[in-house]
């Protein structure tokens, strides 16, 4: 209902602004489909994604998008790089988009349910680039910003080609195993782009996702973000540091190495190197220990194949250590992706 | 003195009428179709007499709710095509397999980057964060050239009358060719089998 009442919202807020006549334009479907195994935990894993997206019209563009997926075992992170497991269908990014753009400036507004804008947050830079885990920092239930982390309300980006400011503020809708308790969620976000580097600082305020018995106060995180692409090159990165509730304190970050020279042909190369850490005054309980701590590291190297009739697959591996090496300090992950497009 | 360089004046003028007269351009329309059925981004030119005039040109190819648009596109040689980002999701195109190679980089919503495709050739085009965006940049040595539409229709505009020979190429399909004399009101039927 919250939802509902959300998108018809934005869309009367969008429809205030129409200054053109209403024109039919082209709507895709694109569908995905992904199997795969890990040696961590022996998990077999499976998702698909259905989305509908778009020009509404000439001026709006909307995006609809249900996933699905599940595994055999929940004793990792494996494959949840930007979709929650859970073995129901549940719609992700539903919402209505206008962009306004005067004299190099622009101004975008999207309505619906979209996620959170902290540092780098859109589903196919997590989904599509080769890795299949997202960075630890960003999984769910690591007490930190979660990829699907989810909010129901509005946002805004305005700015020019060089400084955009992005902010957002709505009610959490998010659909993985982290869920926020509601309340009034909001994000800002700073982009500045020159030459090939993008660098960005978000910070998001909202509501824990952990039980109120315990978790009081707010969720609040600070992140800087970048990137720099070069010549078939992009390394990008987080930072972040905050607090998931009121107590614990959480930081931690990641870098990425995404290769793709000509010489490379369907072969995309990545690496990752990431840490997390946080604390906590009380005690808490992981793999049947008891910590007050938690800390882990992981090195990730990878390949994306691109095969024919819409075939990918993608390969990684893994190697963790400090606490995450009691689960498995060497992981083999693989994955088969089909995907196709309908315009 | 004065008479002179008038009667040169109206020499001049009289030598280059002629010439100026066959330079009139008409329109060739047409149609291009695969077995029986109109097709769309079919790219279809003429090949043009060595020498014609040549001017810097540039075009836009967005990158707009995940799709190029447009998804084909024909540019006549030395043009400067930009590429902007119209999403609020970064892009990373690149053209590795044939004709002009280039990688454009990751760059946000209302940034654009240049690409200026100087020898004939076609450039496949991919994203490489969204596997399926595709696309292509046609590019010819000449400027009659056009694109067809959702009903295989075309026009090439501006065509001097004469004999041509004809080109047409599609992204799944061998390209076509024959010979054309292009006058007012002629029709070019491209057909593939």
């Amino acid at each position: 209902m919250a939802m509902r009442t959300a998108v018809v919202i934005g869309v009367l807020v969008l429809s205030s602004l129409v200054g053109q006549p209403v024109m039919a334009q082209s709507l895709s479907v694109e569908m995905d489909g992904t199997t795969g195994f890990s040696t961590e935990g022996e998990t077999a894993a499976g998702s698909a994604q259905l989305r509908l997206f778009g020009d509404l019209t000439r001026d709006y563009r909307v995006n609809v998008e249900a996933t699905w997926a599940n595994r055999s075992a929940d004793v990792t992170d494996a494959f949840g790089a930007a979709y929650p497991y859970g073995g129901k269908v549940a719609l992700s990014e539903v919402w209505v988009e206008r962009i306004f753009r005067r004299n190099g400036m622009l101004l975008g507004v999207r309505a619906g349910q979209f996620r959170s804008p902290f540092g780098i947050y859109s589903r196919s830079d997590h989904a599509y680039q080769g890795f299949l885990r997202a960075p630890l920092i960003r999984y769910d239930d690591y007490w930190s910003i979660s990829n699907n982390f989810l909010e129901r309300g509005v946002n805004v980006v305005v700015g020019g080609s060089r400084l955009q400011v992005e902010a957002s503020v709505g009610t959490p809708g998010d659909i993985g195993q982290s869920r926020r308790r509601g309340g009034v969620s909001g994000t800002i976000r700073a982009q500045a782009y020159y030459k090939s580097l993008v660098v960005g600082v978000s910070r998001i305020s909202s509501e824990p996702y952990a039980p109120a018995r315990y978790a009081t106060g707010r969720l609040a995180f600070t992140g800087i973000d970048g990137r720099f692409a070069k010549g078939g090159v992009i390394i990008r990165g987080e930072w972040l540091s905050g607090r998931p509730w009121s107590r614990p304190e959480t930081n931690g970050w990641y870098v990425d190495g995404i290769v793709h020279r000509r010489f490379m042909g369907p072969v995309t190369g990545v690496v990752r190197a990431e840490r997390l850490y946080y604390a906590s005054p009380t005690a808490f309980s992981y793999g049947g220990a008891t910590f007050t701590e938690w800390a882990a590291n992981r090195q990730t190297v990878g390949a994306r194949v691109r095969l024919p009739a819409g075939f990918t697959a993608q390969v990684g591996v893994l190697r963790q250590s400090t606490l995450l090496a009691k689960t498995s300090p060497f992981a083999l992950d693989l994955a088969m992706t089909w995907s196709m497009r309908r315009n | 003195m004065l008479a002179r360089i008038f009667a040169l004046g109206v020499s001049v003028v009289a030598l280059a009428v002629p010439s100026l007269a066959t330079q009139i351009g008409v329109e060739l329309s047409g149609t291009a179709m695969v077995s029986g059925r109109a097709v769309a981004n079919a790219v279809v030119w003429l090949d043009a007499a060595a020498g014609t005039a040549s001017r810097a040109q540039k075009a836009v190819l967005h990158q707009r709710s995940l799709k190029f648009a447009p998804q084909v596109l024909a540019v006549r040689a030395g043009t400067v095509v930009d590429f902007p980002n119209d999403d609020r999701v970064f892009h990373n195109v690149f053209s590795f397999r044939d004709g002009k190679r280039f990688d454009l980089g990751v760059y946000p919503v209302g940034a654009t980057r240049q690409v200026t495709f100087s020898e004939p050739g076609v450039s496949r085009l991919f994203c490489n964060i969204h596997p399926n965006m595709a696309g292509y940049v046609v590019v010819v040595d000449t400027p009659f050239l056009a694109t067809s539409d959702a009903d295989g229709r075309f026009r090439i505009a501006d065509v001097p009358p004469g004999s041509y020979t004809w080109n047409a190429w599609r992204a799944t399909g061998p390209v076509a060719a024959g010979t054309i004399d292009v006058r007012a009101g002629t029709v070019l039927e491209v057909a593939w089998p």
